[in-house]
């Protein structure tokens, strides 16, 4: 009887496994096949979009750094190399001239020339339903002066037009190749000038790139490239240790000793753009009105402490938002932080709450890493020198539109990255026409410095005045900044791979020994 | 599984019928392994939750970064101080626990009774009423059957956010099918019975026939129902936790400490571990209390 | 074929219903703007995004226009692809129909012989096992199974690969993941089926013309409840399709649940809405196709329609 059942379950699971549609036709991506030289790179969420202009996620432009070039590129200190551009100068104010490498073809063939250039910056800089729109705006015409010479011209003075064109975004498109074909077509076969083109992509699965022989520049390294989505971050580690990637993103703290245990893996790090604060509420009606009060949480919270125990170490403490690599950043103010909660005590009584106060603070979870416990031991901190933080927190979806309607109390927690690399973009929230509603703060001086720098040419006196500004806000607070977030990656101990602050992956700067 | 108990699915009154009835109840309990078992966990953790406040040793919500981690008492570099170890914050994994069973098993008492309300109404109607009003209510099951519980809740919570309240509303929202389903097919095999006929012809309004002849031949089914939707109700919380959707701290559930602790699985097995032995032993109980409640109170149903 | 057709006509209110339900749900309260652009855009730019996407028109207008395209098989293009939302849901149907298939295969693999093996053996030492582990499938929740079950045969013993798609080694851990969850609730389905069956009329008479039981069970009982392992199935489709959101999530699974969780996270209201459908529409399908089935296979069942 029991043999019986045994042959009917056979016979049920060779029929379902026979009618099922993929079991035969997938059998291609495994990684461990053959002694093809094939790098694995494992993230935490999909590419979004082929669309360069329509996403502002940072592991998306990762990938498409090997598929796209840009103009020039930001060398991670503040300067720019050429990359499709050879040479730039500034002919006015509003004026830059570039001149483009002559020998660069796209994955089809297609020369790569100056109407390349117009195409993509134009149709960014036009189309305000593209997510970068607003990063590329200030752009009004680009004018074809030969093939391979253009001229940028923006509405007002520029200075930051550099960081702009470096960055997300920012690769150059094929005209022909998208007018002939459609757009449709190139989101499905997308064609760049890089070292890798395009092979597959089976979305929330992998994006694969192959080699671009003719690259302009120096040959491909990797025969495959495999770029893997695993959003689990259990189930990332997991598929490291297991060795079925080479690198993984995003290795939350408390798996390094693990993957440090694991004589075939190792860990890299570097810090990253993104830095962790405290927004305040500056207008009178909230208890945050206070400096003192600002001074105090401020004072209270150890961010060193935070930054040890539950970052093991991975974060730097900061008291700016323009971190080291960007533009107008104030040193003196990075790596540095306030810790004092006796004084913290004093400062509330001199503000006149001896007993303490009660505020509302919102904090996403779930977004960030550890972010949710960065806010609970934040909370917990608080609470030591009189201040009930009545913690709420939001999941991202949430906390996105409560932060987009402006609807938070006395204080909320984010993180900010800066893919622009200047420190325009790091304080654009500061100004009196974007913080109503967020942190209220009026200061003359603070909205001129912001005002002036944002137009004017004259680099030094630019970063004095981001500079001056990043000290007043430092001492006013309607911004506290905790800690700049380090990116930690896990690798196979045999992969060299040297983390970037912006956290794109080069490929070809990634070897195997 | 359990004894199969016979009694009578009419409720009859008197004082005496009632004694012998429930002292048979006893003894089938006593009788039927599992459903002993079932009922003594179920009270314990009833009791754990009730007096939670009591019984916990420490301030589940007390951090110290210095004692993060902290392995069960029995380990190396345990201490009997946190006998179940502490988490990723440094709080005591035991009293959070303990806490936890007030918001799992509010969570999970209230959306049943939420659902069983919204069920027993729209059921009630569709089955007594029929005609357009049924066709209208069975349309809109069949809606609520079409679209997976955790989609839906997963799509509701998302657009109005999680909070205690929110949860229960939406676990309610999307469990009541079940409810509804059962009483109206109860209803209308009750409602062509001859006394029901006969209490309509003497003019007994609806309500008074709802409540005498209906209600009581549905209640056992209904008990047994709602008991295993508790245990349901206990999962989909913690499924939703891991969507990033559930109970969010500071307030504490099983479910989220087991979501919250599945990154420390290999590292710190006992963040996660605990809560997931709490939810299967406590789900484990409700299965065998409400199998054995089925046998007892309602033999038709299997 | 009367029911038949009378079940078909169902399904149109049904569909409607849940196109309200989803719109409802998905429209009332909802701003994707807010999570389509980064923390740091300005008020003005998400205003402009908000016009261009039609989003500040009224909401009978927005439901108005969303059931003249639906209707058409249009449901808008996807915030976070930019491309038509049905066809990146229809894309990811294989991979989770896949899952689907396979995981019903191990749930039928296990439910099966376990509900019919324990009643026959109801009350013994071997139904209390059968009985105490189909509540123990049912009281682990997916995603502590699939991260137990990856530490244990990925991680610590290599057997099988630990995420992704691509070969049937990849399909094996989600399929039991998912698939076990669902066996314990068809075991206890199964069984109480069987012992209906056991309890009957003819059953009975069968044991008392004296017959071996052996050859009563194999001969008349297995036969019928069989039949009602259909219905079973089709039941759990619904389960099934949301276990995928869980387990395509732990094991990176490229299918439709997957979609779904990031869809509702980043509000893409136009895949959540093609997507839901969709499942609405295969479950109703399924249920339709069991009911059919079961008729077919036991003519003594007669409907009132």
């Amino acid at each position: 009887m029991k043999f019986r059942w045994l042959v009917f379950a056979a016979i049920f699971f060779f029929f379902l496994t026979a009618c099922n549609p993929d079991s035969s036709g997938e059998v291609s991506g495994n990684g461990s096949e053959s002694g093809e030289n094939e790098l694995i790179i494992a993230a935490g969420s999909d590419m979004v979009t082929f669309d360069i202009h329509d996403h502002n996620n940072t592991s998306t432009e990762a990938i498409h750094v090997n598929m796209f070039n840009y103009l020039v590129k930001n060398d991670g200190e503040g300067g720019f190399v050429g990359d499709l551009a050879t040479e730039w100068e500034i002919i006015d104010d509003q004026t830059w001239r570039f001149k483009l490498r002559e020998d660069v073809k796209f994955h089809n063939g297609d020369p790569f020339t100056a109407e390349d250039v117009k195409f993509t910056l134009e149709r960014v800089a036009k189309d305000n339903t593209l997510l970068e729109h607003g990063n590329y705006n200030q752009i009004a015409e680009v004018n074809v002066i030969s093939d391979y010479e253009v001229e940028i011209v923006t509405h007002n003075p520029e200075p930051a037009l550099l960081n702009r064109l470096s960055r997300l975004g920012s690769g150059m498109l094929p005209k022909n190749y998208i007018e002939e074909n459609g757009w449709e077509h190139f989101l499905e076969q997308p064609v760049g000038t890089g070292p890798y083109k395009f092979s597959e992509w089976i979305k929330d699965d992998r994006v694969v790139l192959v080699p671009n022989e003719n690259y302009f520049g120096e040959k491909p390294k990797w025969d495959r490239v495999v770029f893997r989505a695993i959003p689990e971050d259990s189930t990332r580690v997991s598929e490291l240790l297991a060795g079925g990637v080479d690198i993984a993103t995003n290795i939350p703290p408390d798996d390094w000793e693990r993957i440090e245990n694991d004589e075939n893996l190792k860990l890299a790090k570097s810090p990253s753009q993104r830095v962790m604060l405290l927004v305040l509420r500056t207008a009178d009606e909230y208890v945050t009105s206070d400096p003192r009060v600002r001074e105090a949480i401020d004072l209270a919270i150890d961010k060193e402490a935070i930054v040890e125990s539950l970052y093991n170490g991975a974060a730097t403490p900061t008291r700016t938002r323009v971190t080291p690599g960007n533009v107008g950043a104030n040193e003196k103010l990075y790596g540095t932080s306030l810790y004092d909660p006796d004084r913290a005590r004093e400062l509330l009584a001199e503000a006149g709450y001896p007993d303490g106060i009660e505020i509302q603070f919102d904090a996403p979870s779930g977004r960030y890493l550890k972010d949710k416990e960065t806010a609970e031991l934040i909370q917990s901190m608080l609470a030591e020198v009189g201040i009930k933080a009545n913690l709420t927190f939001h999941e991202w979806s949430t906390f996105s539109e409560k932060y987009a309607e402006k609807s938070f109390g006395e204080m909320f927690m984010i993180a900010y990255g800066n893919s622009m690399f200047d420190a325009a973009l790091a304080l654009v929230r500061l100004k009196q026409a974007e913080n109503v509603g967020e942190t209220d703060y009026i200061n003359d001086e603070v909205e001129e410095l912001l005002q002036v720098a944002e137009s004017n040419m004259n680099t030094e006196e630019r970063i004095a005045q981001y500079q001056r500004v990043q000290e007043i806000i430092a001492e006013e607070r309607p911004q506290i900044y905790l800690f700049q977030m380090d990116s930690v990656y896990g690798l196979k101990a045999n992969i060299n791979f040297e983390p970037r602050l912006d956290e794109m992956f080069y490929v070809d700067d990634i070897t195997k020994n | 599984m359990s004894m199969q108990t016979q009694v009578e699915p009419n409720v009859v009154e008197g004082t005496k019928k009632d004694k012998s009835r429930f002292l048979k109840i006893i003894q089938s309990l006593l009788k039927s392994k599992t459903g002993f078992i079932g009922f003594f966990i179920v009270l314990t953790v009833v009791f754990v939750g009730v007096f939670a406040n009591y019984l916990a040793p420490h301030d589940y919500a007390q951090t110290n970064v210095d004692n993060r981690l902290m392995p069960p008492f029995w380990m190396e570099g345990g201490s009997p101080e946190h006998i179940l170890g502490t988490d990723n914050l440094g709080r005591d994994v035991l009293s959070r626990i303990i806490i936890g069973s007030r918001v799992s098993l509010l969570v999970g008492v209230s959306s049943v009774i939420v659902a069983g309300f919204i069920g027993l109404v729209l059921g009630l109607i569709s089955g007594y009423y029929g005609k357009w009003i049924d066709q209208v209510i069975m349309r809109l099951v069949d809606s609520f059957l079409a679209i997976p519980n955790i989609l839906f809740m997963l799509i509701f919570l998302a657009v109005i956010g999680p909070s205690l309240a929110s949860i229960i509303i939406v676990l309610g929202f999307t469990t009541w099918v079940v409810y509804a389903r059962m009483v109206r097919s109860e209803t209308l095999s009750v409602k062509e019975r001859d006394y029901v006929k006969s209490a309509r012809a003497v003019g007994a309004s609806d309500f008074i026939i709802i409540r005498r002849y209906i209600l009581p031949n549905i209640i056992s089914s209904f008990i047994v129902i709602a008991t295993l939707n508790v245990a349901t109700t206990i999962i989909l919380e913690s499924s939703l936790s891991f969507l990033g959707l559930g109970i969010q701290p500071p307030e504490v559930s099983w479910g989220l400490m087991l979501s919250d602790g599945r990154d420390y699985l290999a590292t710190s097995w006992w963040v996660a571990t605990f809560p997931g032995l709490a939810i299967t032993i406590t789900v484990l109980g409700i299965i065998f209390l409400g199998d054995w409640l089925r046998d007892v109170l309602d033999p038709k149903i299997k | 074929m009367r029911y038949f057709i009378s079940n078909v006509i169902k399904i149109i209110p049904v569909l409607f219903l849940i196109s309200l339900i989803v719109f409802i749900l998905v429209r009332v309260t909802g701003d994707p703007v807010a999570l389509m652009l980064p923390e740091t855009a300005t008020d003005q730019e998400r205003e402009e995004l908000r016009e261009a996407l039609g989003l500040n028109d009224p909401l009978y207008i927005q439901y108005f226009n969303y059931m003249k395209d639906v209707l058409r098989g249009d449901f808008g293009d996807s915030l976070r692809y930019n491309q038509p939302a049905l066809g990146i849901v229809l894309e990811r149907l294989p991979a989770s129909f896949t899952l689907a298939l396979s995981s019903m295969a191990v749930a039928v693999l296990l439910s099966v012989p376990a509900g019919i093996y324990s009643a026959i053996k109801r009350n013994t030492f071997s139904d209390l096992i059968i009985t105490g582990a189909s509540v123990l499938g049912k009281a682990m929740p997916n995603f502590w199974v699939g991260i137990m079950l990856i530490l244990l045969f990925s991680v610590n013993l290599g057997i099988f690969p630990v995420s992704g798609s691509g070969t049937l080694a990849h399909l094996v851990l989600p399929s039991i993941t998912l698939g076990t969850g669902i066996a314990a609730e068809m075991t206890r389905l199964i069984r109480s089926s069987m012992l209906e069956v056991l309890n009957s009329e003819y059953i009975r008479t069968a044991r008392s013309k004296g017959l071996h039981e052996a050859f009563v069970i194999n001969k008349h009982a297995l036969r019928n409840a069989l039949i009602p392992v259909v219905t079973i199935m089709a039941l759990q489709t619904s389960t099934l399709i949301g276990g995928t959101l869980i387990t395509e999530t732990v094991f990176s699974w490229p299918g439709m649940g997957q979609l779904l969780v990031q869809a509702v996270n980043l509000r893409d209201m136009a895949v959540v809405q093609a997507a839901t459908f969709i499942i609405a529409i295969l479950v109703i399908l399924s249920n339709l196709t069991a009911d059919l089935v079961y008729r077919y296979l036991d003519p003594r069942i007669k409907y009132e329609d």
